[in-house]
Order: structure tokens, then C-alpha cells, then sequence
């Protein structure tokens, strides 16, 4: 018996004498404690509806609760998950799917065609490459209870992909009932049709979140990677205990007190190493990109000069090192907008950030353009370490650089609204901001807002190139890997030339467990099929 | 008595108008958007519109400060703009955490703080006097939080006698609950016990010089007489405001406590509640500490009687 053992035993003996039977506290046998998963999540599960509400962490609770129609594996290959088989007609225009037999919702109630067309209704006007499919769809219906069909005015070869993509927003399937609520309005209910049902009754916002394996869901046979695969639950129940405070979480998971961490602070990391009952490895072989914004819309950065002055004195190590400090496995230099090691990479017009950094060649190019020591509104979030951290650099970098820096330090909330706004930078507006983008979503332009460059319609910042939407259309219809590299190779090229914006590095975080658990994968979301607790 | 308790909560009436007026203002003026943190980063600015115009965030000031107006009279705080929850089931879910916490922090900080002060004033300048003073100082000095994070490296990881985090309700048993608020309410006393401790001693030390203690010792009453049934009772008065003022010191202690220590009570909903931008929650939990802190300082006024009964209302 450990001391707090003892002292909790002590306690019940003391407690006794009073009369005090109902206070003692009820047995938790240690089989019972290996059944639950105690998983600390990287933000606040603050709301549960993965349409409405695009955070990270809510797909990330939703993958467990809600299931897809296909799913991506661990080489970005879309596989069946609810659908049993699709037939493709030959000009491409007619999609027919068959979904499995046997799915279920957590109500028990049968998982039909209608209801994957009023789930799939719901998501497109939410996701960038749903809003794509609707442009060219003719009609999407139901023909019988585990068939739909899809006719497009033109081919979209990457349908596949978009209904089993990891990005946000996922396109998960729900009763047509629930579905049927308007896309920017959240649901009140959570019938889900995935492996795990969401315990609403014990959910706390900003606190806990339980979730409970669902005995009615059917898993594939295949062995589960990603969204793909067999979603085996080994673990009666999963505990979200959110922890705003690092520090804390690092403390539990060394006391045991939770299993898994998804994303130790790397500061506390060496601490974690120490501890011979925890397991630490890159969460996500995807990463992030850093970056910050240029505002095209206004002097100074809508002089392209300007933004190149400021892509060839960018140092990226500076970045990456005030990032995640001496730790070379964890970050790279980035010559480009799309995610190291994944197939589509590409350094292609990345020459202006390689290679020794020039600072008086950049000085140069900024008198050349024009500047006239306009203002630079930067605006960086300081409640988030990463845009803090990135703030500071830029900051030095434009002093440097001899540019009369505005810094605004505020926090993520009033960036949000504040990037929104397109006056000029003296009126409320901005001239740049910091953030950062998951590997996940730039692996290709499919949902990768932030590299789009169709003014209006563009990302914060609204780049007008039209080259660089050009080669993204190219993508799209491209017809083999070929094509599609070739197309990718076009974008990163014309996204540098122009600065659509300025990549400050890609950049890994770890993941840490406790070595009785087991079965984790490297993943852009924390996979909870598979993983096992002694 | 009656009629005076009656007067103070009718006082309350305006007082909250003007707080709720303060606050709904505050928070329309104030940067941020609660529309685009739902949005998420990747979201378009059409999609942050979108969500803007549905949540109603698009209308004039006047048109929403009175329907919420209206709600609040009819006992309805609103819904969560993130969780979709009702604020009163949020703040249900929290209450009891953050009122374990402040309730044996009070009971920790009064037993130990006016003890050390009576002591410190009855050996003035002596070594005790000192240590209990230096430890007020330092009770000051140190913030919450590197107080919580020492308690929890010592008692918990390097000991193993108290967890680190968390919260447990008390239907779940006596040490459950305790075990977890004991480092948390030792981090959050602290200030209090320097607080309470330094007014303790002060007072004392002035009724000590009063005649009528001389009369009691005089008349041969002990040690303990003197400093507790006499001197004490005398000094309530400032020690019992001083108690209530420091209410308010625990509500925003509370806050960072919960924080280190992961309790999910009303402190760390209420800055989830503003790093959100979630306007109903933080109209909600601020109206509901207002009401507290008037309610806790009716109290006080009230207990002056029963220490004082020369005090009348």
C-alpha cells in the first residue's frame, strides 16, 4: 500500500465511528481502472457539434463518436469506413455508394442512405472542398436504405478524399433528424454512429468530457490506422480531463493520475524523459507550419516588394529555435506551403528562403520598392505560445530591417475579430498577424485555406493571384499523382513569388504516456481505437 | 432588524442593475468575437459572418441589452454561446467545487490566522512576534500559484500523499473530496492568513492597551481569558469586516487556484468564459459574485450585532 493509500484507509477507519458509511469513498477495483482511459486533450472540449464548430479538439472528440463514410489512412489513402462499395460511371459523373450492412446509431437506430445525404448536406457549405463538390453537384439522393447517389455537372476525382480527410471540418454521419439543422446553428443532441457514445449527463465544458464504448458499432476487419480501418475500442471508457495549465498535466500524468497527454508543453519535456513510467514520441508526423499573415489590402504589404524584402531577411531557424528550442528532431527549415514527408512536397521557387539569410540584400530590396515607413500593425496574440513566440521574432526581424514596427500585443479572441476587418491598418485594421497551420491540412490545397489566393474569397489577408489559383484548379482535375505534383509545384511556386504568405518553419510536438498503455498512433488527431491500458 | 435586513436586500436591486448595466456595456465594448473562435483558424470571413448574424451578434447594443434585460428578470441567465448549455446549468456545475474550496480555505485561514495573530500581539517583539509577521509578509509576497505548484510538487510528486489535480464531489466521500482541496485551499489561504493575521494582531495589540483588560488581569484572569474571551471579542469587529472584505480576494484567488490545481469550478469557467468571448457565462458568473460579495457584507453587518451589541441598525 502506497501512502496515499494508507492515508485514504486511514481516513475511511477514522470515518467509521461517526457513522459515516456513505462518506467513505466507493472501491475503484484495479481492473476496473484499467478499463478507463484518462486522456488530457490539447484545449477545452467546449462545444460537440464538429460542423458548427471547427476547432481541432472538437473533431478530435467527434472521430470518436461520430463515423465516416471513408477515412484516410497513414499514407493519406482514402478507404471505405461506412460505405461497403461505390460505382464510379465512366465520364465520372454519377458516384453510387452502398453503405455496410449493419451500422448502427447509439440509439440503435439503423444507419440508412437518408441520412448520409442530410449529414453530407450539412457539411458542405462548412468545408472548403464540400463548398467545391456543391459547385458541381447535380443531385445527391437517396435511392434505397443503404444506397445514395451522387451526379456532378463535371468530374471531381477527389470526391473519395473529401468525405475521409482528417482536415476540419470532418464530414461525419448522423441521424438525417439532427442533420437536418442548419450548418451555422449548433445541434442539441448527439446520437452518434462511431465507436464510443458521448455521456452527456457528465459532461463538464472547460473540465470533463467521458465517453463510453458503444457495443452495438461494427468495426471493419481491417486493422485500424487513422480514420481508416477496424475502430476497435479495447477500453470501456475514455476520460477527457482538460488542464489548462501545462505544468499540471505534466504533474498528473507523473502521479499517475491520467494516462496520456496529447501534447507536453516542450519545455517540460526533459522532465517527462526522466520518468522511467512514461513514454514520450512525436504526435504527429504531419506537424505544423508556422506562419504570419501579410494584409494584401493595404500599404505597406500590398507592395509585393515589400513582402519579398520580408521573406528574404526571414531567418527560419530563429523561429523554430525560439519555437521549440535545441531539440533538432523537432523542426525543419520550409522552403514552400506544403507538409514535409508527405507526397505532394515540394521546394519548387523556394529558393528565397534558402540558403544564408541576407539582411542588407533585403534591406536593399525594401528601399527599392517604395516603402515609405508606413506603419507595420502587428498584432500578436499573446495567450497562445506560438503566436506569442512568433510575434517576438517578426518583431526584431522588421526592426531590423528598418521597418517602424506597431506592435499590438492582444490576446487570440480579439486577433480573431480583429484579422477580420479589411480597413487600413489606422482605422482598426491590421498589417499582419501569427499562426500557424496543422501538416494535416497542407499536405494539398484541398482544404488548405490559408495557401488560396482568390482575393474576396481568400483566407485573412486576401491575396489576388491568380496564378496561384490557377495551378489549384490544375490540381484538382489533375488525373494522376503526375499531374498533381506538377500542379502542386506550381502553386508553391507562384505562392512564394507573390508571398502569399510567409512560412516560418515546420515544426513537431511530442505526445507522452504513461508505458502501461498501449497502442498509440502518430497521427494529426489522437486515435483512441487500438490503444489498451494495463 | 427586520426592517433593515429587508432595506439592505432591496439595496441589492440597484446595485445589480447598475453592475449588470456595467458589465453587458463593458463586454459590447470590449474587443474579441466569440464568432470567430467557434469559426476556428481556418474558417472564411463569409463563415464568421455567417455565425455572427446566427448567434445575433449583429444587432444593436440596446435591442440585446434588453432582451437580456427581460431574461434576467425572468430568472433566465441565457444560453452558452459555445456549449449551448443554459449559463445556470454551467454555473450549477460549478458551484460546488469553488464553494468547497473557498469555504475551507476561510475555515484553514480563521483557524490558523487569528490564533497566530492573538499570539504574535500577546508576545509583541519577541521572536514569535517576528515569525509570525515574516510569514505574513511572505503570505503576501508569494503568489498563489508558486505556492500551489511547490504544495504540489512536494505533497504529491515527490510524497505521494495528496493528488495533483482534479476535483471530487463530496457525495463521494469525505476524503475523496478533502484530498483533493487541501493543497488548493493551503495555496489560496495563504494571503488570507497573512491578511487576517496582520488585522489580528494590530487590533490586539490596541485593545491589550484598554483598561479593562488591565481590570480583568487585575481581577486575576488567566492567560487565555484575557487574550480570547477579552481581548478577542473586542477586536472582532475589524477582524469579522476584514474577513468579509477578503471574500473577494478569495473569488479572485480562486481563479488562479483552479487553474493550477484543475478544478473545475467558477473561477476557471469564468476566464474560459472571457478568453472565449462568451458573453452570457461572464454576464452570468459576474452578477453572481456581485451578488455574493453583497450578500457576504449583509452578512457581516449583520454578525457586528452579535459581536457588539452596542451596534444597532
Amino acid at each position: 500500500m502506497d501512502r496515499r493509500g494508507f492515508l485514504k484507509a486511514a481516513t475511511g477507519v477514522a470515518a467509521v465511528p461517526l457513522g459515516a458509511a456513505g462518506l467513505a469513498a466507493p472501491a475503484l477495483s484495479q481492473t476496473a481502472a484499467a478499463r478507463t482511459l484518462r486522456f488530457v486533450p490539447q484545449a477545452n472540449l467546449a462545444n460537440f457539434d464538429p460542423i458548427w464548430g471547427t476547432q481541432y479538439v472538437v473533431r478530435n472528440a467527434s472521430a470518436m463518436v461520430w463515423d465516416t463514410l471513408y477515412g484516410v489512412n497513414d499514407k493519406l489513402e482514402p478507404q471505405r469506413q461506412m460505405v461497403e462499395a461505390e460505382e464510379v460511371s465512366a465520364d465520372g459523373l454519377t458516384w453510387t455508394f452502398r453503405l455496410r450492412e449493419g451500422l448502427r446509431f447509439h440509439d440503435n437506430e439503423p444507419v440508412l442512405a437518408k441520412d448520409v445525404v442530410a449529414s453530407v448536406t450539412r457539411w458542405m457549405p462548412r468545408d472548403p472542398m464540400g463548398q467545391m463538390v456543391r459547385a458541381v453537384q447535380n443531385e445527391l439522393v437517396a435511392v434505397d436504405d443503404r444506397t445514395f447517389r451522387w451526379t456532378l455537372k463535371r468530374p471531381f476525382p477527389k470526391l473519395r478524399y473529401a468525405l475521409g480527410k482528417t482536415n476540419t471540418p470532418i464530414c461525419f454521419i448522423m441521424p438525417e433528424r439532427i442533420a437536418r439543422t442548419d450548418p451555422f446553428t449548433q445541434i442539441t443532441e448527439f446520437v452518434g454512429s462511431g465507436p464510443m457514445r458521448f455521456l452527456r449527463n457528465e459532461w463538464v465544458p472547460g473540465a470533463r468530457a467521458a465517453f463510453q464504448r458503444f457495443d452495438g458499432y461494427q468495426p471493419r476487419e481491417e486493422a485500424g490506422t487513422w480514420l481508416a480501418g477496424g475502430k476497435r475500442i479495447m477500453v470501456d471508457r475514455v476520460e477527457w480531463h482538460v488542464m489548462p495549465d501545462p505544468a499540471t498535466a505534466s504533474a498528473a500524468l507523473q502521479s499517475g493520475e491520467v494516462d496520456w497527454w496529447e501534447n507536453p508543453l516542450t519545455d517540460l519535456v526533459p522532465t517527462l524523459r526522466r520518468n522511467r513510467s512514461i513514454a514520450l514520441d512525436i504526435a504527429d508526423p504531419l506537424g505544423n507550419i508556422g506562419s504570419f499573415r501579410m494584409n494584401h489590402l493595404h500599404p505597406p504589404f500590398n507592395n509585393l516588394g515589400v513582402r519579398r524584402a520580408v521573406l528574404m531577411a526571414l531567418n527560419q531557424e530563429d523561429y523554430m529555435r525560439a519555437l521549440v528550442g535545441d531539440d533538432n528532431n523537432l523542426w525543419k527549415s520550409l522552403p514552400g506551403y506544403f507538409t514535409p514527408g508527405t507526397p505532394l512536397y515540394t521546394e519548387e521557387g523556394g529558393e528565397i528562403l534558402k540558403g544564408r539569410r541576407d539582411l542588407d540584400a533585403a534591406k536593399k530590396l525594401l528601399a527599392e520598392s517604395g516603402y515609405r515607413n508606413e506603419p507595420v500593425t502587428c498584432i500578436v496574440a499573446q495567450d497562445q505560445s506560438i503566436t506569442k513566440t512568433q510575434g517576438d521574432v517578426t518583431a526584431d526581424l522588421l526592426k531590423r530591417l528598418g521597418m517602424n514596427v506597431d506592435f499590438v500585443a492582444t490576446d487570440w479572441g480579439t486577433t480573431g475579430q480583429r484579422r477580420a476587418m479589411k480597413n487600413p491598418p489606422g482605422q482598426g485594421g491590421w498589417s499582419m498577424f501569427h499562426t500557424w497551420h496543422a501538416g494535416a491540412d497542407c499536405v494539398n490545397p484541398a482544404s488548405y485555406n490559408a495557401v488560396r489566393a482568390n482575393g474576396d474569397g481568400a483566407w485573412f489577408g486576401w491575396p489576388n493571384i491568380p496564378a496561384v489559383e490557377q495551378a489549384i484548379a490544375e490540381w484538382f482535375d489533375a488525373p494522376n499523382e503526375a499531374a498533381e505534383k506538377a500542379a502542386i509545384g506550381k502553386v508553391n511556386r507562384a505562392a512564394l513569388d507573390n508571398v502569399v504568405y510567409a512560412p516560418t518553419g515546420f515544426f513537431l510536438g511530442y505526445q507522452a504516456w504513461r508505458r502501461n498503455v498501449s497502442g498509440i498512433q502518430k497521427g494529426p488527431l489522437p486515435f483512441f481505437w487500438g490503444v489498451s491500458k494495463t | 432588524m427586520f426592517a433593515y435586513i429587508v432595506r439592505r436586500i432591496l439595496a441589492t436591486i440597484p446595485v445589480m442593475a447598475i453592475v449588470a448595466l456595467f458589465v453587458f456595456s463593458l463586454l459590447y465594448i470590449a474587443p474579441g468575437d466569440p464568432a470567430a473562435v467557434i469559426a476556428g483558424d481556418q474558417a472564411t470571413p463569409d463563415d464568421v459572418e455567417r455565425i455572427r448574424q446566427s448567434l445575433g451578434l449583429d444587432r444593436p447594443f440596446l435591442v440585446r441589452f434588453g432582451e437580456w434585460v427581460f431574461r434576467i428578470l425572468r430568472g433566465d441567465l441565457g444560453v452558452s454561446i459555445f456549449t449551448n448549455l443554459p449559463v445556470s446549468t454551467m454555473i450549477g456545475q460549478r458551484v460546488q467545487p469553488t464553494l468547497s474550496l473557498m469555504v475551507l480555505t476561510l475555515i484553514l485561514a480563521v483557524t490558523i490566522a487569528v490564533p497566530m495573530g492573538v499570539v504574535a500581539a500577546w508576545r509583541q517583539g519577541t521572536l514569535i512576534d517576528r515569525a509570525v509577521m515574516g510569514f505574513a509578509v511572505l503570505g503576501f509576497s508569494v503568489p498563489v500559484f508558486v505556492v500551489g505548484y511547490l504544495l504540489a510538487y512536494v505533497f504529491a510528486l515527490e510524497l505521494d500523499w495528496l493528488p495533483v489535480q482534479g476535483y471530487t464531489s463530496i457525495d463521494q466521500g469525505l476524503w475523496p473530496w478533502l484530498e483533493n482541496l487541501i493543497l488548493p485551499a493551503v495555496a489560496l489561504g495563504g494571503v488570507y492568513i497573512a491578511l487576517i493575521a496582520r488585522i489580528t494582531r494590530a487590533t490586539m495589540l490596541e485593545v491589550l492597551q484598554q483598561d479593562y483588560i488591565r481590570t480583568a488581569r487585575a481581577k486575576g484572569a488567566g492567560q487565555g481569558s484575557v487574550l480570547f474571551l477579552h481581548a478577542l471579542k473586542n477586536a472582532a469587529v475589524p477582524i469579522v469586516t476584514v474577513i468579509g472584505i477578503g471574500v473577494a480576494l478569495l473569488i479572485g484567488g480562486a481563479v488562479v487556484t483552479e487553474s493550477v490545481f484543475a478544478i473545475p469550478g467558477l473561477g476557471r469557467l469564468t476566464v474560459d468564459a472571457i478568453l472565449r468571448r462568451d458573453y452570457p457565462v461572464i454576464q452570468g458568473v459576474i452578477l453572481l459574485f456581485s451578488f455574493v460579495y453583497v450578500l457576504v457584507n449583509l452578512l457581516i453587518d449583520i454578525l457586528y450585532t452579535l459581536i457588539d451589541p452596542r451596534i444597532r441598525y
